[in-house]
């Protein structure tokens, strides 16, 4: 077991004129242990970067090592890592046994009788003992899933690689496989980089959040962190469901003026000083519905129950609002609505950096250098859960 | 009945009629092939209208066929001569003339050590190029396709000479290695081997298994309906191989259809013999068929990655 080290990561597919840069320098370090989630929208570098990691991609630069052991130049099968593919990838002629015992078979010396004594631990850790003799094609798709953890878990490797393991599953399976997944990776203490494209797995999942956009690192911290600290708007927007809303307003001193005749005072002006616009951004949670606020009209309202997410238009722009159950505007009514502005976000608007994020400067830092591992309450929890 | 359901019914009756049809075509000559063998010569060529019930004449024919003496058709058993002598009794140990091989054995021989070596080739070459980047790889793979439309009397004079220069000369390898990398078995394995996923060999080679074995060990499993109808394609090309057969080899080795060309005389054309060589040149690939049927199974790879 060890931890993962990513130091000026770069891929780049092809050659010369045509070359596409898929990763960008990605410096990243994954502690030991620790369930990192690469997250981001497709096409922004995170399955190549895991790929990476697996030995299926040659970096075109930069280095990666496994604890203190350089790996870069190690073909996938010399790394002793374990994959999850997305489409589970199952040997279509071997039985669920043989399935997972593979690895073993291939990369160990052990005889059959050990190497089927552990298929069956494993087997029985995940509830599947009863399948092991079935085709991977006789398997429901849950069943499959487990078999590809299976695979992964009996070789007891140095990491766990998820490509977007739960995105073939439906949607309670998924919650469900997420919980297991998770308790999973907690009890046998694996080093686990999770990809995927969902930002409510990855919150759920991760102990840390890789956030990448267009092959670039974007951000990296705790769920908590990229929520309420974003570094830029990207981060910004790309966590939290439904996404944040983010409009323009020009800076007249410490007054924001906005579409739709949306005005605000800053209590502190600091962060556009020098500015002429700024990019201004409010959780769809942060917003109430007050009788004296800004006006904006109400067009779809959609209950979910527990809340109500209600769309609107300010001006020209569109603001999702998520309001209390009890309040049901009609469409093309007019409500107003107001904001702490400690709950206020400013990006700048050439760069998209984060001007103010929510509760600025408050939140404990949990960067690299804390332990990002479960806290001993956690391990209580669980072991009494045990 | 609704038009449309009518329709369909029509349509599909046509569809029928037409393989029926096919199939009909298809059978009637090897069906009057097997009564030609059963019939004398004089049954089934001087008669007005031809016979369609089998006759008795077949072990007549087949002894008339295996009577000959510039064609050995089918083998027999051998005289071993070499031997340890040991007072009551000896032992021989010459066991390669056990049997003496007549042409149907031969060509089982020949078409079954070129069917296998070709497997192995066919799908070598056919899974480097649907799995792996390499340089010139389109380039090589359009030359190999390119060797499909050199027709055989064209390499006949070139083949003769390099197989005389490598000492082959009436050898069965002179018949099985110049087309051991068969081209259309290469493009079948290659269209074929493209539907393996990447993922269930990236997913091997996660687990441990070096470049070979996800051939021999992923990719060959997967692709045992194509190896079984490829194997019936390569089987029945070098079965039927004549042109080649006839210059390399001396009358000794011959196959089955260079043997049934024998039986072409400048002053007669033996047909009863000739029915009873055909009847006897279809059971080895009926066996094979039937062997390798339920191989056909498809869809062999459901069930390996999910949609």
């Amino acid at each position: 077991m060890s931890g993962i080290t990513l130091d000026t990561v770069r891929k780049e597919f092809g050659s010369g004129e045509e070359a596409v840069l898929a990763v960008e320098d990605v410096d990243l370090e994954i502690e030991d242990g620790e369930f990192l989630v690469l997250v981001g929208p497709s096409g922004c570098g995170k399955t190549t970067t895991l790929r990476c990691i697996a030995g299926l991609e040659d970096v075109t630069s930069g280095r990666i090592l496994f604890g203190d052991r350089d790996v870069t130049e190690f073909r996938a099968r010399e790394r002793d890592v374990a994959m999850v593919f997305q489409n589970y990838a199952l040997y279509p002629h071997m039985d669920v046994r043989d399935n997972i015992g593979f690895g073993l078979k291939l990369s160990t010396q052990q005889s059959a009788a050990e190497i089927d004594q552990q298929v069956e631990d494993v087997a029985a850790m995940l509830g599947i003992e009863d399948l092991l003799d079935d085709k991977p094609k006789e398997l429901s798709g849950g069943q499959q899933q487990r078999v590809a953890l299976g695979r992964a878990i009996v070789r007891d490797p140095a990491a766990f690689l998820m490509d977007e393991p739960l995105s073939n599953l439906d949607a309670k399976l998924r919650s469900q496989m997420r919980t297991e997944l998770q308790t999973l990776q907690h009890d046998l203490d694996v080093t686990t980089v999770y990809v995927t494209h969902d930002q409510t797995e990855a919150m759920a999942m991760g102990d840390r959040i890789a956030v990448m956009n267009d092959g670039r690192l974007q951000q990296v911290g705790t769920a908590e962190e990229v929520y309420r600290s974003p570094v830029n708007e990207f981060v910004a927007d790309f966590i939290g469901s439904p996404s944040i809303n983010v409009f323009d307003a020009t800076v007249d001193g410490s007054r924001l003026d906005g579409p739709g005749g949306f005005t605000y005072h800053l209590s502190d002006a600091s962060p556009v000083e020098d500015l002429d616009t700024v990019r201004v951004g409010i959780r769809p949670e942060d917003i109430t519905l007050v009788d004296d606020g800004i006006p904006m009209v109400a067009n779809v309202l959609e209950p979910m129950g527990n809340e109500n997410f209600l769309y609107t238009t300010l001006g020209d722009h569109d603001i999702t609002a998520r309001i209390d159950p009890t309040k049901r505007p009609q469409p093309d009514e007019t409500v107003e609505f107001a904001f702490e502005e400690s709950a206020l976000y400013l990006f700048d608007p050439d760069t998209g950096d984060a001007l103010k994020t929510k509760d600025d400067g408050e939140i404990p830092d949990r960067g690299a250098d804390t332990d990002a591992r479960p806290s001993e309450t956690d391990e209580a929890l669980e072991e009494a859960i045990e | 009945m609704r038009e449309e359901t009518r329709r369909e019914a029509v349509w599909q009756f046509l569809t029928y009629a037409f393989i029926l049809l096919g199939a009909i075509l298809t059978l009637v000559p090897l069906y009057w092939i097997f009564v030609a063998s059963t019939l004398k010569e004089s049954q089934f060529l001087s008669s007005t209208s031809p016979r369609l019930a089998p006759g008795d004449s077949f072990f007549a024919n087949f002894q008339s066929l295996q009577a000959r003496e510039n064609v050995q058709f089918v083998g027999h058993v051998g005289e071993m001569t070499h031997y340890i002598d040991l007072g009551p009794f000896y032992i021989a140990y010459d066991f390669w003339n056990l049997w003496n091989m007549g042409a149907i054995e031969s060509s089982i021989f020949v078409a079954g050590v070129y069917t296998l070596l070709s497997l192995l080739l066919c799908s070598m070459a056919g899974f480097a190029f649907a799995k792996y980047e390499f340089r010139f790889k389109k380039p090589i793979f359009y030359a190999i396709l390119a060797t499909l439309i050199l027709p055989i009397q064209l390499l006949v004079i070139p083949l003769f000479l390099l197989m005389s220069q490598l000492g082959l000369t009436n050898n069965y390898w002179a018949i099985i290695l110049p087309w051991a990398a068969n081209p259309l078995g290469i493009f079948l394995m290659r269209q074929n081997m493209r539907s393996i996923p990447d993922a269930l060999l990236e997913s091997a080679r996660m687990d441990g298994a070096t470049e070979f074995q996800l051939f021999y060990k992923i990719a060959l499993p997967t692709m045992k309906s194509s190896l079984a109808a490829l194997s019936i394609i390569l089987f029945l090309f070098q079965w039927n191989l004549f042109l080649f057969p006839l210059v390399i080899l001396d009358q000794g080795k011959y196959t089955i259809p260079v043997a049934i060309n024998q039986l072409v005389g400048a002053q007669r054309v033996y047909y009863d013999q000739i029915m009873v060589a055909a009847t006897l040149s279809i059971i080895p690939i009926f066996v094979l068929f039937l062997f390798l049927q339920k191989q056909f199974v498809s869809g062999i790879l459901a069930g390996s990655v999910k949609e």
